[in-house]
């Protein structure tokens, strides 16, 4: 199995392919077989996965324009198996729970060509692939949102795509002047991401380079005070759009950062750590509070994505390995909570075709089991400990402590905010006497809909008692990141900084 | 005996997984039964744990798995029974056991009866988790843990609507579950924080590694670290200003009161200061010490002021849960920790019995908690009588009973540390408490029988639920005795504490002034109350007394302060800032595309003529710039 | 005597006169007569440029160009009777079909 992740991007879309020929009544079994096939070889790459080793595992390098250093170039680390393996999984879950009546067809195929992109962005170490599975990503969610979203779904859809896709073009400018960058230094044309990390570069060019580079993933995180396509494109899309698009796709912006940022400009990062850690902190609180305000209990939970999102990015610049680890476990958890809480506010949906918190109460009483994984999700989402939500929180947090304090504090009230609004969301919803007399003959959910949820409580329950299978290759991909970091700064300031951020007794032992 | 360790922890989950398994269907006793049969294997196991080490002083540490290890922050799931932790377990398993064996009668008419077991078993398995954890992230995993559950329990009634503040002043149960759990998050902070501090400075969270590497610290670190822990405990222990939570936590069922909220849970706080004894008993942390120890007294004083004059059956003794958790703090902010400890444990017994006995009171009648719609229950509920009697003769701190050792010691330490005022405000405080503990016995079983206006049948409790309440009496009796005993065992791991010469001296005529206070305070209950109940128009107006009962507005300041402006700003930040400012900037740029579109589409006439023109006009344009361009360069 | 200068006047007054009328005339035909004099406007800068330089290449050039126009008269009147017979008029503002 030399080249499975050429297989893991490229079977979805030409099994998506194939689809076009199958029957449209068997077109949901035939996504879900392709789903779980895809998902089982994901598994697969887990399981031969080499845990203990830091370096680039599974490479592919075949050159495309060897002119210009453009290769297709792929290869997983620690960092991005498992936002692999979490698309994979999120695709078949919402495959599987995926209630979209019409056009069936050609959801399930869009949704595979999706697959293909989400996979594609990240395993691709030539950065021109990946800015070209990054466009290509928003095309089906642009389709999705599109074509089976709500009322406003043709101006949250044109939102979201013109949005993001102006923070990529100037990304791409960013993109090609690194490259001439390298090729200025170096004298050889590369695109290959692993060529770039070995570049220094003055302090002056990685700043503009990192607002370049920053725009173009600010907008896809989203962070304050781009986020704003995002109450619409959740609040349009279907289901599964949300579903994916809050799992998946808003990690992309996050692993850029990881990916991208950190590593190929460590003294820019260096600079940025409190500006970001404000931003993070206004995201934190300030959507926290807004997503208070909300009605309708799909908007909390995108404003509360915005708001998790915010401990992601604190996270990615803590600069130490608790602080990254934990972000990316955090967008880990992120996605399989927000994930099931879309789909859950989705089957509600299904029943009721209101999402408005106003419409509901006492819901606990008609659908005692929906209520009690929705409770369980809440929980994560609030980050109880042995729950998935509470590992990445505190790491984040007890990895930012070392950078400030004051900081720290301010972030840590997200797990105030977060309480206060969700807890009021669940009171307003499944407390209290059914009131509407609707309400009354709704049915608890079906065995489909408990199939596509137990996994994911399953996973929260799982990873949040026992996260080392997960947070050991994170740990090690993340701890040579950072010292190819400090390795590579050319302030004697920034490398100071990063070791300083190593707690002490480590050296001595 | 690690197995033992295991099967003491483990045993209330087995037991909450039991009845999870039958939580979709109707009530089944055995559900009850099975679960208070595993709750009892756990205190055999914790028994028999704390025997060992009584007998061997040998302390059993396991460590299950590692839970988070990343970089060199490592934190595993380990768990420790020592002296400390083997006195929560056995207090906690007990209380639990008796409050599952009452539940199976009190909880026998409501259908969500296999439910309540599910969640009043994890919350004891949370519990042991915090008491048993050998570091302070295991520690705060039981610490959420019992707020989960706290909030579960109080919101077990979830389907009650929202009601006015006039009407029930905890709104209803899930408003209340929200409160406490909000209010628990505040202060959760506070310990995430010190928590942060303790492993950035030491490089673990192990307690055997952190506390003999705090001599090494600087006092700032110290005094931080203290702060941020003690912020904690302020929440889950309930200390002013984030106390509201605990009066309206009530709502709930009184066996969860009853563990949850008396004996259990809200001592946690006191447990964290006495687990990191050796942060707070630091020289340099002595002024935050001082302050645990004054806002202790305070709250002792305060909550007591609020049970004067409540009618509210749970709430009074939710009031003095209050006050005595004051007390424990006041012991431990002195460094009397053993002492504070040993007041914990009495408290749980008698505090427990007491929630119970009002448990009995509420099922007779009718889940009426008005005392002034009571009296002359006696009558028909001597047993109760009896038990609520008794744990109010512990709780005044009448001897030989349980409250009386403890209680005394406490008040005995303040004087020996010569804080004069906490010692007086303690005195006084234990006078109230025998008023309002008898203010409330005598209103309830004496004098007139005043439920007859409401049409009330009151009903002794189940046999069986009595007898299940008694090893409780015993223990509120003639726990007491064991204090010497208990000296000896728990200060082979805590500091001791010696009153100094002149202390001892004084102690039986300091012991004597709390007896007359407190003898004073029933006398007076008993001279005011005992015929009947006498109400006065000229009272209930005064200022006092309706500060008094409105526990001093904080409540409705909080509602004002706190959760209005909070929902204000909120709205401001979505309806005029997201979609006014951050939004409509957004949308403003892609309008200024889309409008300066529009208007050069005017260009695309379609007449020939009009082309020409623009391009004489840009031919024109290009030349007058490469004129000016060459001009100037 | 008559110098580059002049030359160059009188060619730039035809140029001007053939632009203004592309841009003010509205019929095609009068289109064509204003570009052919924009066209010999160069092509009496270029004939003086290439004497004044003593180079025949400017004298070259403008034969090009007569040869060119000729050729685009040819075409573009072709093009324009077809105009004619099939909208009836010349008139641009008539012929404005194409607008956005």
């Amino acid at each position: 199995m030399d080249n499975i992740l050429s297989v893991l991007i490229f079977f979805p879309a030409i099994a998506g392919l194939l689809g076009f020929v199958i029957d449209k009544n068997s077109i949901r079994a035939y996504g879900i077989s392709v789903a779980a096939v895809e998902f089982a070889l994901s598994l697969f790459l887990w399981a031969t996965f080499d845990g203990t080793s830091a370096a680039m595992q599974f490479v592919e390098l075949i050159p495309i324009v060897p002119d210009f250093g453009i290769s297709y170039y792929v290869a997983v680390d620690g960092i991005s198996l498992f936002l692999v393996i979490m698309a994979t999984l999120m695709t078949l879950i919402g495959i599987i729970s995926m209630s979209v009546k019409n056009e069936i067809k050609n959801m399930v195929i869009t949704l595979l060509f999706l697959e293909m992109t989400m996979v594609g962005v990240f395993v691709s170490l030539d950065v021109i692939v990946f800015y070209l599975f990054w466009e290509l990503s928003l095309v089906p969610m642009l389709y999705i949102i599109g074509a089976w979203g709500g009322p406003l779904r043709v101006y949250a859809a044109i939102k979201f795509f013109l949005y993001t896709f102006t923070g990529s073009l100037i990304m791409l400018v960013g993109i090609l002047f690194l490259a001439f960058t390298y090729y200025d230094i170096v004298g050889v044309w590369s695109f290959a991401l692993t060529d770039w990390y070995q570049l220094k570069m003055g302090v002056n060019v990685q700043l503009w380079l990192f607002a370049a580079f920053f725009i173009g993933f600010a907008i896809k995180v989203p962070m304050f005070p781009f986020h704003t396509w995002l109450p619409y494109a959740h609040g349009q899309a279907p289901t599964i759009g949300s579903v994916i698009l809050a799992a998946v796709l808003l990690k992309m912006g996050t692993y850029g950062f990881v990916r991208f940022s950190l590593p190929l400009f460590p003294d820019a990062s260096v600079i940025m750590i409190v500006p970001i850690a404000v931003i993070a902190i206004i995201m934190i609180i300030y959507t926290a509070m807004v997503a208070y305000a909300q009605e309708d209990i799909k908007q909390v939970i995108a404003y509360s994505s915005v708001s998790h999102m915010g401990i992601i990015m604190l996270g990615a610049f803590a600069m130490n390995t608790q602080g990254i680890s934990g972000s990316i476990f955090q967008m880990l958890a992120h996605g399989i909570v927000s994930g099931a809480m879309f789909m859950l506010v989705g089957m509600i949906y299904d029943r009721r075709h209101t999402k408005l918190m106003s419409e509901f109460g006492g819901l606990a009483l008609v659908m005692p089991r929906y209520a009690m994984i929705f409770g369980i999700m809440l929980m994560a989402s609030v980050g109880l400990p042995l729950t998935i939500g509470f590992v990445g929180e505190f790491l984040v947090l007890i990895g930012f402590y070392k950078v400030s304090p004051i900081l720290t504090i301010l972030a840590g009230a997200s797990i105030i905010v977060g309480a206060v609004y969700m807890l009021s969301l669940f009171k307003k919803t499944f407390f209290g006497e059914v009131t509407n007399e609707e309400n009354k003959k709704l049915l608890d959910i079906d065995a489909r809909e408990t199939f596509s949820l137990v996994p994911l409580v399953l996973i929260v329950v799982w990873l949040g008692v026992y996260p080392t299978p997960i947070l050991k290759p994170i740990d090690v991909s993340v701890s040579s990141m950072l010292e190819l970091m400090e390795a590579k700064a050319v302030k004697p300031k920034t490398k100071e900084l990063i070791a300083s951020m190593r707690s002490e007794d480590k050296e001595e032992n | 005996m690690e197995n033992l360790v295991y099967i003491a922890l483990f045993a209330p989950f087995v037991s909450s997984l039991f009845a999870l398994m039958f939580v979709m269907v109707p009530k089944q006793t055995f559900v009850g039964i099975v679960a208070s049969l595993l709750l009892f294997i756990s205190f055999l196991a914790s028994a028999t744990l704390a025997y060992h080490i009584a007998m061997t002083n040998e302390v059993i540490h396991v460590t299950m798995m590692d839970w988070i290890v990343v970089g060199d922050l490592s934190i595993p799931f380990g768990f420790v029974a020592d002296h400390v932790s083997v006195t929560m377990m056995v207090v906690v398993s007990l209380v639990s056991t008796v409050v599952h064996i009452y539940s199976i009668g009190y909880m026998d008419h409501d259908r969500s009866f296999n439910r309540f077991f599910s969640y009043l078993s994890a919350f004891v398995f949370s519990m042991m988790v915090l008491v048993m954890s050998d570091n302070f992230a295991g520690l705060f995993i039981g610490w959420e843990g019992v707020g989960v559950c706290s909030w579960l329990l109080i919101g077990f009634w979830y389907h009650k609507k929202d009601v006015t503040r006039d009407i029930n002043p905890s709104i209803s149960p899930s408003w209340a579950a929200n409160e406490a759990f909000i209010m628990n998050r505040i202060a959760d902070l506070g310990m995430l924080v010190g928590i942060f501090i303790i492993f950035w400075n030491t490089g673990s969270l192990q307690y055997d590694e952190v506390f003999p590497k705090l001599a090494e610290l600087s006092p700032v670190v110290l005094i931080t670290a203290a702060i941020a822990l003690f912020i904690g405990a302020m929440g889950k222990s309930a200390q002013f200003p984030l106390h509201t939570w605990l009066t309206d936590a009530m709502e709930g069922p009184t066996p969860v009161s009853a563990l949850i909220h008396a004996a259990t849970m809200v001592t946690a706080g006191v447990f964290l200061v006495i687990r990191a004894n050796p942060l707070f008993g630091m020289e340099e942390v002595a002024g935050v010490s001082y302050f645990i120890a004054s806002l202790g007294t305070f709250v002792a004083f305060f909550a007591a002021s609020m049970a004067l004059v409540n009618r509210d059956l749970k709430r009074i003794i939710a009031f003095s849960t209050l006050s005595q958790l004051g007390y424990m703090f006041a012991a431990a902010g002195l460094g009397a920790y053993w002492i504070a400890l040993f007041h914990l444990a009495a408290h749980a017994f008698f505090k427990a019995l007491l929630f119970l006995g009002a448990g009995n009171v509420m099922h007779a009648m009718h889940d009426e908690l008005d005392i002034f719609k009571m009296g002359a229950l006696r009558k028909k509920m001597r047993w109760t009588w009896l038990y609520m009697g008794l744990a109010s003769f512990a709780l005044a701190g009448i001897p030989p009973l349980a409250g009386f050792f403890s209680k005394d010691a406490i008040i005995e330490s303040a004087f020996n540390e010569g804080s004069l005022i906490l010692w007086a405000m303690l005195v006084i405080t234990a006078g109230m408490t025998a008023f309002y503990s008898f203010r409330q016995v005598f209103l309830t079983f004496h004098g007139d029988a005043r439920y007859k206006e409401f049409g009330i049948h009151p009903h002794e409790m189940y046999t069986y639920v009595l007898i299940g309440m008694s090893p409780l009496a015993i223990l509120a009796a003639i726990a007491g005795f064991g204090k010497d005993w208990f000296e000896g065992f728990i200060t082979n791991l805590l500091p001791e504490y010696e009153m100094s010469e002149h202390t001892h001296h004084l102690a039986s005529i300091l012991g004597a002034i709390v007896l007359a206070f407190a003898v004073g305070g029933i006398l007076l209950a008993a001279f005011k109350y005992i015929k009947g109940l006498k109400r006065s128009e000229k009272t209930e107006n005064s200022f006092i007394y309706r500060l008094l009962s409105n526990q001093y507005y904080i409540p409705q300041l909080y509602a004002e302060m706190i959760s209005k402006p909070y929902a204000e700003l909120s709205s401001i930040f979505w309806k005029s800032i997201d979609m006014k400012i951050v939004d409509a900037t957004v949308d403003a740029i892609a309008n200024v595309v889309y409008k300066s579109g529009d208007g050069s589409r005017k260009m695309q006439s379609g007449n020939l003529s009009n082309y020409l023109a623009w391009m004489v006009f840009g031919a024109v344009a290009l030349l007058i710039a490469a004129l000016i361009s060459s001009a100037i360069g | 005597m008559i110098g580059l200068n002049h030359y160059l006047i009188i060619s730039g007054l035809l140029f001007a006169i053939g632009l203004m009328g592309v841009v003010r005339r509205k019929n095609l035909l009068m289109l064509f007569f204003s570009t052919e004099i924009m066209l010999n406007a160069a092509n009496i800068a270029l004939a003086a440029a290439g004497h004044f330089y003593n180079d025949l290449s400017g004298q070259m050039f403008a034969f090009f160009v007569i040869a060119i126009a000729a050729s685009e008269v040819a075409v573009g009147l072709g093009l324009l009777i077809l105009i004619y017979k099939k909208n009836g008029t010349l008139d641009l503002d008539d012929l404005a079909t194409m607008k956005g």
